[in-house]
């Protein structure tokens, strides 16, 4: 993968917040079954403002557009989302830096601080139906598919795809697990059968971002 | 979806603007904040007691805010716990030199708020302690859930600090008279209907006409157990035989006993339980100090109700009669 410049994270950035604006409704349906179906809304709360407000952000650096996006986040969104996607965006941002551009592996520590980040703030870990369990493996699958080579040709996109395939199957993969985080916990063995929403959000989310990023680049690889 | 509502989304600024206007200068509102506040808030001789929590739950935790009662409220949206900004910005307009209490029902979310709320509060130099309530004894506690829900039991907290809090007590005294409620409160909620936020505007899970939902939580969260509609006397003995032995409650003991109508109970309805339950507990020896019966702690327009009890000792009883005033009054 070539280096990554601050247009990319726009693309990214923008993409994932209209994505969840878009499915509110639909995350918060998920959300009901086990949960108390608050998730979809809260988090529409704060990605809705950077919808409209992301023209607005400071964009000198990958880290300072991060770092507004968690302030948003942490002031606009309640529930369990608004900390732990408040958290994630913050890690994140340190991670990053003053970076304007990196590279494939800038790309993977600063999603793996993310992931440090929502680990930290909810003490969760993997198994326990929570959107880590279709984060961290969605993050595996882009490392390993970042560093072929054949990713610099096609700037990612196919490492981005196979990534978001995992996340939505391994979204899938919690319908059997057993909630032990969140407000689905208190279901106990009741929230056996139905999906996480959040990991089923982070599906949704990479794919239209991957729709997205292959959008941009087969039209930058026609226009040559 | 059947409400008094104009925009979904306004729902709970619209609510908060009404109980503000309606205080008649006794309270403030910040709506960035979703704030309620006592406008004789904060003291210097006296600890700042705040609560956050979603809204849906009224009275609980806006319309309780009053002198004996909470400094300050700043809940989420519907079922939401609040942004953490919300509660940094809140503690530090309620700040006190003897401190700032917050009070968090035990759910992840507002866990998560009030922690890293707190967090930044020190780092500015705010003297804040934390009270964890978790009442609900359909829960079951173990190390590696996220532990019991705070209820209903949760009034019973806010009553205490809040009376010990006007008569000056420190920080440490009402983290230890907090904690000693907590200690000795169980609750347990019945569901027999489902109910509708707003935003969503659809019920939030299905039950059927003659199906009941034993040990609900107060977002709707599924109990214990789903069962057949039984009568009233039978649906108190599950109410007791679940909260009585947890802790346990013994003949001999003091309580008080409140039973707390989920928002779509008459309060006929809600008597009708009380006078069971008050029987059944004299029965076992158990008498009662003081009763509660009336909306405590809802989940918007669901009908059922909730038991709680209270092991009181002497502090305590004395803390329950002490005067409170709060926007919630019916004379």
């Amino acid at each position: 993968m070539a280096a990554t410049a601050i247009d990319d994270v726009d693309l990214v950035l923008r993409t994932m917040a209209k994505t969840i604006v878009d499915n509110a409704v639909y995350f918060a349906d998920l959300d009901s079954v086990a949960g108390d179906g608050d998730f979809g809304y809260s988090l529409r709360n704060g990605f809705e403002v950077v919808v409209s407000d992301y023209d607005t952000f400071d964009r000198s650096s990958v880290g300072a557009v991060l770092k507004k996006i968690g302030f948003v986040l942490s002031g606009k969104v309640g529930g369990v989302s608004g900390p732990i996607w408040g958290t994630a965006f913050l890690r994140a941002s340190q991670a990053a830096g003053d970076k304007t551009e990196f590279t494939a592996a800038d790309v993977i520590a600063i999603l793996r601080a993310a992931v440090a980040g929502i680990m930290h703030r909810g003490g969760a870990s993997l198994g326990e139906k929570t959107l880590l369990d279709a984060l961290v493996p969605a993050i595996d699958t882009m490392e390993t598919g970042l560093a072929r080579p054949e990713a610099v040709q096609d700037h990612g996109s196919a490492a981005l795809q196979e990534a978001a395939d995992v996340a939505v199957r391994a979204a899938e993969a919690t319908k059997p697990m057993l909630a032990m985080r969140g407000r689905a916990a208190y279901t106990g063995e009741r929230s056996i059968g139905s999906v996480d929403a959040g990991a089923t959000a982070v599906g949704v989310i990479l794919q239209s971002v991957s729709a997205a990023w292959r959008e941009k680049y087969a039209q930058k690889e026609t226009g040559r | 979806m059947k409400k008094f509502v104009n925009d979904p989304r306004q729902f709970v600024p619209e609510m908060l603007e009404g109980i503000y206007l309606a205080s008649g200068g006794r309270l403030k509102y910040e709506p960035k904040y979703n704030l309620i506040y006592r406008a004789d808030m904060p003291q210097a001789n006296k600890v700042s007691i705040i609560q956050g929590s979603g809204s849906g739950h009224e009275p609980a935790h806006t319309m309780i805010v009053g002198k004996g009662m909470l400094d300050a409220a700043c809940p989420g949206d519907v079922f939401a716990g609040p942004p953490v900004e919300f509660v940094y910005e809140t503690t530090k307009l309620m700040n006190s030199p003897k401190g700032v209490l917050h009070l968090v029902n035990n759910y992840t979310g507002d866990r998560l708020a009030f922690e890293q709320g707190r967090e930044m509060c020190e780092m500015d130099g705010i003297k804040v302690a934390t009270l964890l309530v978790n009442d609900d004894v359909a829960v079951k506690d173990s190390t590696w859930t996220v532990g019991r829900r705070g209820v209903a039991g949760n009034f019973f907290v806010i009553k205490a600090v809040g009376a010990a809090s006007e008569k000056g007590a420190s920080l440490e005294e009402l983290v230890r008279i907090g904690n000693d409620v907590i200690a000795n409160v169980r609750t347990l909620g019945i569901a027999l209907t489902s109910c509708t936020p707003p935003v969503k505007g659809s019920p939030l899970f299905e039950i059927a006409d003659d199906e009941m939902e034993v040990g609900i939580g107060i977002h709707g969260e599924p109990g214990r157990q789903r069962t057949k509609l039984v009568s009233a006397t039978e649906i108190v003995d599950i109410m007791l035989n679940a909260v009585v032995p947890d802790l346990p409650f013994k003949g001999g003991d003091e309580v008080a006993l409140m039973i707390n109508g989920l928002g779509g109970t008459t309060i006929g309805e809600l008597y009708l339980l009380y006078g069971i339950a008050h029987k059944k507990l004299a029965a076992q020896g158990i008498k009662v100090f003081r009763s509660y019966v009336n909306e405590y702690c809802t989940s918007l327009e669901m009908a059922g109700a909730s038991l709680t009890l209270l092991k009181v000792n002497e502090e305590i009883k004395g803390l329950l009669n002490e005067p409170a005033e709060v926007s919630i009054r019916v004379f």
